[in-house]
């Protein structure tokens, strides 16, 4: 099923000299202060971005620029463009009258425009629900507020699998609301395995991620700054448009991004409720590693959205330049 | 200049936050291009009489009246007033032109008219050319300049201020007094302002209201609130004053410190515990053989202007203002004219028990 890690010897040479340098950085750095300063206190940290994130980064942009003997190749990102290429290049070693024998396939764009419709819809839907949603919980006048937003949490504090493997016993043909809609005499309905179930359990597991940035952002809100525009003449609505609205901005946007990047690469939740039927990017992703074990392609995609979301993280950045909403830009 | 009218009558207001009283009955009017300011301590109830009136609270009991029409439910932007904030609470996300032209956008005045009344504004409280600022960028003093235009530019019936110069420093904080006061009479525009720093309140206001725990103690223009203190409250906080108790021997002479002391009040009745206040600046210091009583200085602060001294005369230890120094262990003489003897209720009975009795 899955591969070793075939590196060329060199790369290991590389990340151990990676390594080391690290470390003898460090021991210059305390030779030099003689003592231990603030910023050390992080080398562990540090040193687990390394290890976890950089070094695997880096392994991703090497397998996705490299063909399975480890010689440099553009043939990778080529398969994202065309799903066919890499069996027409087969034809094509048969001989040249065999060359592009299959018409560009557009499986793999397909899902990535799939994926990144998916997300938008969440997005979206994440956003009708839990603007107003932050918006009552933040207002002081509401005493039930602060419970609301521990009920909020709750939920959280279990595994996401789980509460995905849960709506399964909900939506079910034998589930939970066909029983009762039988039970009222009713036709049962077919609620699993399409894009809707698969869209239900992406806005009921990134929610919370839209809610809590807004809540944040309207409780950080001088609430003075909303009686000086009712002093000025500014009934409840124009209030809002002209004052909560806008000082909302960096939350909002917090919150788009942080349910934006999981949904485009949510890959669990559509192979447990779209069954099969429905694939998004995360899922090409991971069947070209662990189904194919065609490494290469795999990172090439990886690395394709990777691109997407720094894209999309920068466009965010823009309209929101102080990065207010919670850092996560 | 102040019209007889009564813009705002507040009639037996009170107010409570959750069991806890915060005003007991108010009573107060306010007459048209009159300059009230309402002077206590924190906690005195100033600022809920403030925001009642700016709407902001709605009273638990009592009656608001403007212009003799009962405001007491109305909402905020349906009153003819405007508020200056505490910290201005100006609109981050709006630059120096749209702050001030927020009002006027939305009571969606033509373009033209705003610009022009903005750009008038800017130049009234000296900030031309800075519209296109960020609010942000600017200084305390500029802040709080942004927030009276933002409140002016509506030309308000009244405007309400709480605190407006308490974060800026003393210097720029005695120059917006001045500037606050020729807007005000320039504009003709009643203005209600809370202060708990009895000095900015002396200086500014046509009448000085001075509260505590949620009730008004006195009402009055500020040279009678620092001459004539109802009690030894208002006077300690309006002004540094010498307190001490004392007793009314018969009219016109009083009994403190040991000494009887020649005064100008009567009607206390014969041996009657009351209240004397005598002001610092009032005492004159004398030579040691012609003072009315004498003591020695134990200690001498020069504050500027004068110097401070404090004189030990056996019972008393006397707070002394001169613009002359004694030096510090020198035995001097004491005088007080009796019309400087300020006489008043014990501050032990409360003033209702009295059945109103204190006299104003």
């Amino acid at each position: 099923m899955s591969q070793s890690l075939n590196l060329p010897g060199w790369v290991f040479w590389l990340l151990g000299l990676m390594l080391l340098g690290m470390v003898l950085l460090a021991l210059v750095a305390v030779r030099r202060t003689n003592g231990i300063k603030r910023s050390y206190f992080s080398a562990p940290y540090t040193l687990w971005m390394v290890l976890f994130t950089v070094v695997p980064v880096l392994l991703i942009a090497y397998y996705s620029l490299t063909d399975a003997n480890g010689a440099f190749t553009l043939d990778n990102f080529k398969n994202f463009w065309d799903s066919n290429y890499s069996v027409n290049q087969l034809y094509a070693q048969m001989g040249p009258e065999y060359a592009v024998l299959i018409q560009r396939g557009t499986v793999n764009i397909g899902i990535l425009a799939y994926s990144l419709w998916m997300a938008l819809l969440c997005t979206v839907i994440c956003l009708a629900l839990g603007y107003p949603a932050a918006y009552f919980m933040a207002d002081r006048e509401i005493k039930i507020g602060s419970t609301l937003v521990v009920l909020f949490i709750i939920p959280m504090w279990m595994n996401f699998l789980l509460r995905t493997v849960a709506w399964m016993t909900l939506l079910e043909d034998q589930g939970l609301i066909n029983g009762l809609l039988k039970a009222l005499g009713l036709h049962g309905a077919q609620l699993m395995y399409n894009d809707g179930a698969v869209l239900l359990g992406m806005v009921y597991n990134f929610l919370p991620f839209m809610v809590f940035p807004i809540y944040t952002s309207l409780t950080k809100m001088d609430s003075r700054l909303l009686e000086a525009a009712q002093d000025l003449g500014a009934d409840h609505l124009r209030t809002f448009w002209r004052v909560t609205a806008p000082l909302s901005v960096p939350g909002v946007i917090s919150g788009i991004s942080m349910v934006f990047m999981p949904s485009v690469t949510t890959f669990f939740i559509p192979r447990i409720l779209g069954g099969g039927n429905t694939m998004m990017f995360g899922d090409l992703i991971e069947n070209r590693f662990l189904t194919e074990g065609n490494w290469n392609v795999g990172s090439a995609l990886s690395l394709i959205m990777m691109i997407l979301i720094l894209i999309s993280l920068s466009v965010l950045r823009k309209a929101d330049p102080e990065g207010e909403g919670g850092g996560i830009v | 200049m102040i019209e007889q009218e009564h813009l705002i009558d507040l009639q037996h207001i009170c107010k409570d936050f959750d069991g806890t009283t915060v005003l007991q009955d108010i009573n107060l009017y306010i007459r048209r291009k009159e300059f009230v300011t309402l002077l206590g301590p924190s906690g005195c109830g100033k600022t809920t009489t403030l925001r009642i009136i700016g709407g902001f609270e709605y009273p638990s009991s009592g009656t608001v009246l403007f212009e003799g029409k009962d405001i007491g439910v109305l909402p905020p932007y349906k009153r003819k007033v405007n508020t200056i904030f505490q910290k201005y609470a100006l609109f981050p996300h709006y630059n120096v032109f749209d702050n001030i032209a927020f009002g006027l956008k939305i009571a969606k005045l033509p373009a033209a008219e705003i610009r022009q009344r903005v750009e008038g504004m800017l130049e009234l409280v000296n900030l031309k050319g800075y519209g296109r600022r960020s609010v942000d960028q600017l200084s305390g003093g500029q802040q709080q300049r942004v927030a009276i235009a933002r409140a002016l530019v509506n030309k308000p019936q009244v405007l309400l201020l709480d605190e407006p110069l308490g974060a800026l420093d003393l210097k720029l904080r005695k120059d917006m007094q001045l500037e606050l006061k020729r807007m005000q009479q320039a504009l003709g525009i009643t203005f209600l302002y809370v202060t708990h720093d009895q000095e900015e309140a002396l200086t500014m206001s046509d009448t000085v209201v001075v509260m505590r725990d949620g009730e008004i103690l006195q009402i009055g223009d500020p040279k009678s609130v620092y001459d004539e203190p109802i009690n030894a409250f208002v006077a300690d906080f309006i002004g540094e004053s010498n307190i001490m108790h004392g007793m009314m021997v018969h009219d016109e002479l009083v009994r403190f410190s040991g000494f009887n002391f020649p005064c100008v009040d009567e009607g206390f009745g014969q041996n009657q515990p009351v209240d004397v206040v005598v002001r610092p600046e009032d005492i004159m210091i004398v030579g040691e053989d012609i003072g009315q009583i004498s003591g020695v200085v134990q200690s001498v602060l020069f504050k500027g202007v004068h110097y401070e001294m404090m004189i030990d005369a056996g019972e008393t230890v006397f707070k002394v203002h001169s613009t002359i120094m004694q030096p510090q262990g020198s035995r001097v003489g004491l005088n007080i004219v009796p019309y400087n003897i300020h006489i008043m209720q014990p501050m032990t009975l409360p003033i209702d028990m009295e059945g109103g009795g204190s006299e104003s």
